[in-house]
């Protein structure tokens, strides 16, 4: 009934308009004629006007519930004022996308404002943890670390090596799909200059499921709407180096990695105590997503917070493996031969079974092309690369700390 | 005055001699204590545990090609189950039905793959299992032997050279053929062929109707699909693309039957070995797809006959 009466209300104006134009023309009376044109005319101006205002009224519903809008689940910046001009807009613009990093180089930070120094330096503080410079031991086999102690005898016996890591700012959670659509969006695929030129044929496999570029298992450029604060998978380590180059970042190397893990405490000279698991020695299913804790898919990076680490970041072990910057294979192992030349992934997933392969010090390694569903990456930067106004740590004089390898260095 | 001593009563022991135990899987007479079947090896606990149990074990065959990953199919499906109630729970029958998943998954967690199993039938592993399912409203007991796969296209090409193979097959409630996916994928045609050999012998072994495999099912399972995405993506259509044969002759021979794809290790490497051959070892292992077939295959089988 509601309906007939919709029908009725639209169509009765034109239908009287036609109504009185054939009456007219038919009685030869002009001026019915002529009124019933000037109704239908009326109604089909109203129209047309109609049409234009809901046409314009759901693009700006829609561009409100954009997924890309708050992008960034954890770092949430406070609100501001209206920006004044273009070099303002374009510094709130990489606020907004979370590309802080890049604020705060000593290079840009004398060019942004007060009041935007300190929303980046808030946005830092929100999203990265401060890993402390030191000492890590790598490469070691689990029996090593069963209590925890380990000495230089220890270290050389289960195949250890020490390395030096210098101050690094790393993500507190990995980095989520609605953190990654603001490189979509941003044109980050389109970028050329974000990526390797040895990659830029494979580039036009780094599409989703439906042919846009993203990530493998989005659908028309669009994360799952459910899933903004998962970690973002099925990105390659290209794709990872290259968000980590729009925003400024970097990939953390493995000791960096396995250092925020394990958070290792230099007892003396050649004696450390250095954890299995971010929380200590044995394996909780409570504090971590891999196999045995019964999920079976991603879950928000802000879950399991009873997993977190001592300098607070969270989800180093399970929910999704990382891409470091480190190879998978090197030297270490003479015996190994790898298919593919392969890079390195920490932390085990949601899918990994076994509890020893989760652990801080566990690597395994992956072609740096794959676009696996439990790959995802998590960001670094070198605490002497920003202003030492936000970090607080001053810059070394003599920078003689050597890492132990140049590939990890490299990014 | 009198020493007590403790003499054994021989002559209880000559009476349970003169009385043959039929093997479970052959039916073939066996003294009570003997620990295989003297003419096809399979363990005679599977025989005891049968009579004293009072139940009938439907046996499940485990198929497929050397290197197909049967042993590691097996072991993880077992080690899963064991630690799951969900969407099935199995409970081993006797230790030695743990052996299986122990071998496997302490060689997995050590960054390694199962040794190779051993052709003599005596040395192959067995589980017996009682599963519980939404399928079936009182648990089933199955029997799944770990097969070697020379030992299986040996029984192939030469009929009753591995009599407890034959045994196994003619006997067995279900099949699941394990085909290696990353051989299909590299265009090698011999998992196509030896599947297609095996449901071949399948189709002939039975030659009674009422035993046919209309309502037997068989579970097609690509292995290692972790290494190749399109498998994963659609197990049939990879199956129709690369083994056509094997598919065709399934399709025309076998009304119940159900392609999956599964995969153990994330990712694998080659390690070298002094004085063997590189050998493949996983970089990590997340199972995927590995309950699936097995759910399927318990799902449906029919009661067991007599």
């Amino acid at each position: 009934m509601t309906r007939l009466r919709e029908i009725i209300a639209r169509w009765l104006v034109p239908a009287v308009g036609l109504v009185l134009i054939v009456l007219g023309w038919s009685l030869s009376l002009p001026a019915v004629a002529w009124l019933g044109a000037v109704a239908a005319a009326v109604w089909l101006v109203y129209r047309l006007l109609r049409k234009r205002r809901e046409v314009r009224g759901g693009a700006k519903a829609r561009s409100t519930v954009k997924p890309s809008q708050g992008a960034s689940p954890i770092v949430q910046l406070p609100s501001r004022k209206r920006p004044r001009d273009e070099s303002e807009i374009l510094v709130q613009d990489m606020l907004d996308q979370g590309r802080y990093a890049l604020l705060l180089r000593p290079q840009i930070v004398e060019n942004i404002t007060e009041d935007q120094f300190r929303l980046a330096c808030k946005a830092l503080e929100d999203g990265m943890a401060l890993v402390p410079s030191g000492q890590v031991v790598l490469g070691l086999r689990d029996e090593a670390l069963d209590d925890g102690r380990l000495d230089e005898h220890q270290v050389n016996k289960y195949d250890g090596y020490v390395v030096e890591v210098d101050a690094v700012f790393l993500d507190r959670y990995p980095v989520t799909n609605a953190q990654f659509q603001q490189f979509v969006e941003g044109g980050g695929y389109e970028e050329l200059a974000l990526w390797d030129e040895d990659i830029l044929a494979a580039m036009l496999d780094f599409v989703d499921s439906t042919g846009y570029p993203g990530p493998r298992f989005w659908r028309n450029g669009h994360f799952e709407s459910r899933k903004a604060d998962h970690p973002v998978v099925g990105v390659s380590w290209y794709e990872a180096v290259a968000f980590a180059r729009w925003c400024g970042k970097r990939m953390a190397t493995d000791a960096e990695w396995t250092k925020s893990g394990c958070w290792p405490v230099t007892l003396g000279p050649g004696n450390w105590l250095q954890r299995k698991f971010p929380w200590g020695q044995a394996f909780e299913e409570h504090r971590a997503n891999i196999w045995s804790s019964g999920w079976g898919t991603t879950v928000p990076v802000h879950q399991f917070s009873e997993g977190m680490s001592v300098g607070g970041i969270h989800q180093l072990i399970g929910n999704v493996w990382e891409w470091t910057s480190g190879s998978y294979g090197r030297g270490e192992d003479a015996s190994l031969t790898l298919p593919v030349p392969m890079k390195s992934i920490r932390g085990g997933a949601f899918d990994t079974y076994f509890e020893n392969q989760a652990t801080c010090q566990f690597q395994s390694g992956e072609s740096p092309l794959s676009r696996k569903r439990n790959i995802g990456f998590r960001l670094a930067v070198g605490a002497f690369d920003l202003t030492s106004r936000a970090t607080g740590i001053a810059q070394p004089e003599v920078h003689d700390q050597v890492p132990a390898t140049a590939e990890e260095v490299t990014l | 005055m009198n020493r007590g001593c403790d003499l054994p009563m021989d002559s209880y022991r000559l009476a349970h001699y003169s009385v043959q135990v039929p093997c479970y899987v052959c039916d073939g007479g066996n003294t009570f204590d003997a620990e295989h079947c003297r003419h096809c090896f399979a363990p005679m606990a599977l025989a005891h545990q049968s009579n004293t149990q009072k139940v009938r074990p439907q046996i499940l065959a485990v198929l497929g090609t050397s290197g197909a990953g049967k042993t590691v199919y097996l072991g993880m499906l077992m080690d899963m189950l064991s630690r799951q109630t969900k969407p099935l729970q199995v409970l081993a029958r006797g230790a030695f039905s743990i052996s299986l998943q122990q071998r496997t998954a302490a060689a997995l967690s050590q960054g390694d793959f199962p040794a190779k199993t051993p052709n003599e039938p005596d040395r192959w592993n067995w589980v017996h299992c009682q599963v519980r399912s939404k399928y079936h409203r009182r648990p089933v007991e199955v029997i799944v032997p770990d097969m070697a796969g020379e030992a299986v296209l040996e029984e192939i090409e030469h009929p009753r050279s591995y009599p407890v193979i034959r045994a196994v097959l003619s006997k067995c409630a279900g099949v699941a053929i394990l085909i290696d996916a990353m051989r299909l994928q590299a265009g090698q045609h011999d998992q196509d062929h030896f599947t297609m050999k095996i449901l071949s012998f399948l189709s002939e072994l039975e030659r009674d109707a009422k035993r046919s495999w209309t309502d037997r099912p068989v579970a097609l399972i690509l292995t290692k699909s972790d290494q190749c995405d399109r498998c994963f993506d659609d197990p049939e259509a990879f199956a129709k693309t690369h083994a056509a044969g094997m598919w065709q002759q399934c399709h025309e021979r076998f009304p119940q039957y159900k392609i999956f794809a599964t995969g153990v290790a994330g990712a694998c490497a080659f390690r070298h070995v002094l004085g063997e051959n590189r050998r493949r070892i996983p970089l990590r292992i997340e199972p995927h797809g590995i309950v699936e077939p097995f759910d399927w295959l318990i799902g449906n089988l029919r009661p067991p006959r007599g």
